[in-house]
């Protein structure tokens, strides 16, 4: 009996022991903690073509420009540039003066390891990068034929064992040392986005000649955090940025739209507000609930999974969150989910039966079953929030009617689907995907379409899209930036496969009302355009429709200025925390 | 025959193991017919830079070429660079080790150590309450997904009662002990019951062989016919069991690693899976492969020291 005591008591104190192992919550100074669910690849802006790498990179790394913080719609404001460029009369000539008294950050590839000044040189080189053919930057596609003699340059240098730098290239120029020039081979108004997504944000030549091949491990930029001990490892699953103490005066934005106005209290007040950012990458949605609840992490998207639990009527939260002071923030998603069409198959080409299965498809089904029913369905290609979308506008082929797609059907050659072969429908491995593709498969059925639902792995579905193996398949777009171009450009027909319009939908009317659109400066004609093309891509029906997605995402209450937002890079130095109301309310958790 | 000209004999044999699993490889990343450049440059890849970046990747060379590239890499460990992350794979995988090691290796030890001990217990008491309580507790333990232990223990001993680090990793000793507990506990748990099925089963073998009876007959302690005999004859088979295990340590164990976000081996390996990163997975299968060899050689070894009638030839 004593031995079973003293057993008890050791153990007792063993589990003692591991309470006091596990972290408190660091209330001490300002520390934003974040949850992600995918590794960063590494920290090279041109190779930044995943969401999780290039929100790492603009922690460090800086552009031209950026979004305004807190204007809606989306609206490009100068960040290293000293204002926004000059364009000349023809849309050509972009002319930026770039801010004075931007340094690097400190790094021992400098003299006596402090940082330079930034001087538009280093613009010139960083873009160089980008096209470099020996490096292959993934966000090449955004300058590809866009700026004049970049393209030949990078096919020049393509055949060399060395990438001479150092030749002039007449669209890339510095003309001083605070003076930017680009000069494009034709009008791209989409242009000023491209500066301001990481791929083309300034690094130092310094850094990049010190470090080599491992250059992608040792981020130096100009930007408001730096990594703390100043190297990236990639297997790591904890990234720690601390405050750049060189960095230049910029301050907190002093307008906002309607709906960020309560965030001004802190306008004004110089950035960073933050002394750390932490970011945790945790890849399963238990434990990045689970750390979110302990307070250990600041906000968090809610999964299908959690979401019955915690969210009452699709749009408050459940009382026990209330009662922890969380909030809950629901925004919509600059994208748009579809199920393609291969029109390389004659069969697909009818658009009659293209209507037909788009009408035998119950969106709202889908919604509810998948998306918890807070998606938007999407009536086109052109998602809420950048001009071109058509607010009131209803697809007369997007609403489920069995009545109207038999007929159609049945006009299309296929009477109750008589004739007509079984169709595959692929989709990528994930078991939400197979389940829509079996909803499709139940749904199609209803007026005598057969479906065959395939998983690939992405990689195969890839290969499938671009080799034309496929007949049906699901898929989504994301923004690249804010502009219905960026939509608009998947049904055109110049983009087939393996450009980014997979179904190879290639429409002449569609195609000519694209290009010359595409060239357009934002103006009323313009988004008249787009309005005009999004309804032919209603009402031609090239995909099926699905949704465009919203996001809900839970945050504490003592995070301030955090809103959702498509683009996220940079944003943490806009964030606050409360410190005080965070003490108090850890105690709730 | 000379212990160090077995060895030497048996490490040459995988030379021709490691060109075998080149080739293996190499044709199923050949048959499979994923573009890993369509992969890299995902949704704005153009024909003429998938063309580019597969001149860059040597997709391009003949396919001997590719062919003995892999060879050269699999005997120099020099596997260049990653192609979705453009990382040093040697550097990736030195650090991923060891945060795999950090549980792989206690919980082996502390499941094979526990297992041995309850075993012996269990098979001493042969059809007694003790055992059949054991033998079907541990199946009942068995019977549950490995999934339903990770999510509750997680939510039970790290949320609710907060006893343990949620998820979480930091290098260095001590500053990994916290994070690691919680896991080690979990594969433990996880492991214990086939374990101490197949130690029980090996041990009831020699239980009943003759030379036990004679040891009893000689007035021999349970204890020492239980240490002594028993244990020594039928540590054959466990080491097979035990050693064989030891380079599937190194791989890491992919679901635990995934939940505790701890940045090991088996997230990498997985990782590039998905990715169709073929040198990260060619580098993972080699290393795989040698380590096995090794330990097999091992476990040859071993069985002289524990057994004098084994010869190796």
């Amino acid at each position: 009996m004593k031995m079973r005591k003293i057993s008890i008591c050791a153990l007792l104190s063993g589990l003692m022991l591991f309470t006091s192992c596990t972290k408190k919550v660091d209330t001490s100074e300002k520390v934003l903690n974040l949850a992600v669910t995918a590794e960063v690849k590494g920290m090279d802006p041109i190779y930044a073509n995943d969401k999780y790498s290039s929100n790492e990179i603009a922690r460090i790394y800086e552009g031209l420009l950026e979004y305004h913080y807190l204007k809606r719609p989306y609206t490009l404001v100068p960040n290293l540039a000293e204002s926004l460029p000059v364009v000349s009369a023809d849309g050509l000539t972009y002319t930026f003066k770039i801010r004075k008294g931007v340094k690097f950050q400190d790094d021992a590839a400098f003299d006596g390891g402090k940082g330079r000044e930034l001087v538009a040189e280093d613009f010139v080189y960083s873009i160089k990068r980008l096209a470099d053919p020996k490096l292959q930057g993934l966000g090449w596609w955004l300058l590809e034929g866009k700026i004049k003699g970049l393209n030949e340059w990078r096919e020049k240098n393509s055949e060399k064992d060395v990438v001479d730098y150092s030749e002039v290239i007449e669209g890339l120029k510095a003309t001083d040392s605070h003076t930017l020039v680009f000069k494009l081979n034709k009008p791209f108004p989409q242009f000023l986005y491209s500066l301001a997504m990481p791929f083309t944000f300034v690094v130092s030549k310094e850094v990049v000649t010190k470090y080599g091949d491992n250059f992608l491990n040792h981020p130096v930029g100009t930007g408001p955090f730096m990594l703390k001990g100043g190297e990236f490892k990639q297997t790591s699953k904890r990234l720690t940025y601390v405050k750049n103490p060189t960095f230049r005066k910029k301050a907190f934005p002093v307008e906002a739209s309607e709906e960020f106005k309560p965030m001004l209290s802190d306008a004004g007040k110089d950035l960073p507000l933050l002394d750390k950012v932490v970011v945790n990458i945790i890849r399963e949605s238990q434990p990045r609930m689970l750390q979110f609840k302990k307070g250990k992490v600041d906000y968090n998207s809610v999964d299908k999974d959690n979401f019955d639990s915690m969210i009452v009527a699709g749009k408050s939260l459940s009382k026990e969150l209330l009662d922890k002071g969380i909030n809950l923030e629901v925004s919509p998603s600059l994208d748009v989910t579809y199920t393609a069409y291969n029109h390389d198959m004659k069969l697909f080409q009818n658009t009659n039966l293209r209507r037909a299965l788009a009408l035998a498809y119950d969106v709202e089904e889908m919604n509810k079953l998948f998306n918890n029913g807070t998606a938007l369905p999407a009536q086109s290609v052109i998602p809420p929030g950048i001009a071109g979308y058509m607010k009131n506008y209803k697809s007369p082929y997007r609403s489920k009617n069995l009545r109207l797609a038999k007929e159609l059907l049945a006009k299309a050659g296929y009477k109750d689907g008589k004739g007509l072969p079984e169709i595959t429908y692929d989709c990528p491995s994930a078991s939400t995907s197979r389940q829509i593709g079996e909803l499709i498969k139940k749904q199609l059925a209803e007026i005598g379409v057969n479906i065959k639902v395939q998983q690939n792995t992405w990689p195969e579905l890839q290969k499938k899209i671009t080799k034309r193996q496929v007949m049906l398949y699901g898929i989504a777009w994301g923004a690249d930036y804010p502009d219905a171009e960026n939509f608009l450009q998947l049904l055109y027909g110049p983009n087939k496969a393996p450009g980014a319009n997979g179904s190879g939908y290639d429409n002449p009317e569609f195609n000519t009302l694209f290009k010359k659109a595409a060239v357009m400066q934002d103006s009323p004609e313009r988004t008249a355009l787009y309005e005009k093309l999004n309804r032919i891509a209603a009402e031609e029906v090239p995909w099926i429709y699905g949704v465009h997605r919203q996001g809900y995402t839970l945050k504490h209450s003592w995070l301030k200025n955090y809103m959702s937002t498509d683009f996220e890079a940079g944003q943490a130095q806009y964030i606050n925390i409360d410190l005080n109301k965070k003490k108090e309310m850890l105690n709730k958790l | 025959m000379n212990l160090w000209s077995y060895v030497i004999r048996r490490l040459l044999y995988t030379i021709p193991i490691i060109l075998g699993v080149c080739l293996i490889i190499f044709a199923i990343f050949n048959l499979s017919g994923y573009d890993p450049a369509q992969t890299l440059l995902g949704k704005h890849a153009t024909a003429k830079q998938i063309m580019e970046v597969r001149k860059e990747l040597g997709l391009e060379k003949p396919l001997v070429q590719q062919y003995f590239d892999i060879v050269k890499s699999a005997f120099t460990l020099d596997f260049g660079r990653s192609w979705a992350t453009k990382q040093n794979i040697l550097d990736m995988i030195k650090e991923g080790a060891v945060p795999s090691l950090t549980v792989t290796i206690p919980a082996f030890l502390i499941s094979t150590i526990t297992a041995i001990l309850i075993s012996i217990l269990v098979a001493f008491n042969r059809g007694k309450f003790i055992d059949k309580y054991l033998v079907v507790k541990f199946v009942g333990m068995m019977s549950i997904p490995s999934l339903a232990y990770i999510l509750f223990f997680q939510w039970f001993f790290a949320y609710k009662l907060g006893w343990f680090e949620i998820s979480g990793y930091e290098h260095g000793f001590p500053d990994f002990i916290p994070y690691t507990i919680l896991p080690v506990i979990i594969m433990v748990v996880l492991s214990i019951g086939p374990d101490v099925r197949y130690f029980r089963t090996v041990i009831l073998d020699d239980i009943y062989q003759d030379y036990v009876r004679t040891a009893r007959a000689k007035g021999l302690s349970e204890t020492v016919v239980l240490l002594k005999h028993v244990l020594k004859n039928s540590l054959i088979p466990i080491i097979t069991y035990v050693v064989i295990q030891i380079p599937f340590l190194i791989l890491g164990a992919l679901l635990i690693e995934s939940f505790f976000s701890i940045p090991g081996l088996g997230g990498i390996t997985v990782k590039a899976v998905f990715d169709n990163d073929f040198p990260v997975i060619k580098a993972m299968t080699v290393l795989f492969a040698i380590s096995y060899i090794v330990f097999t050689l091992i476990t040859d070894i071993l069985y002289t020291v524990v057994d004098p009638r084994v010869r190796l030839k």
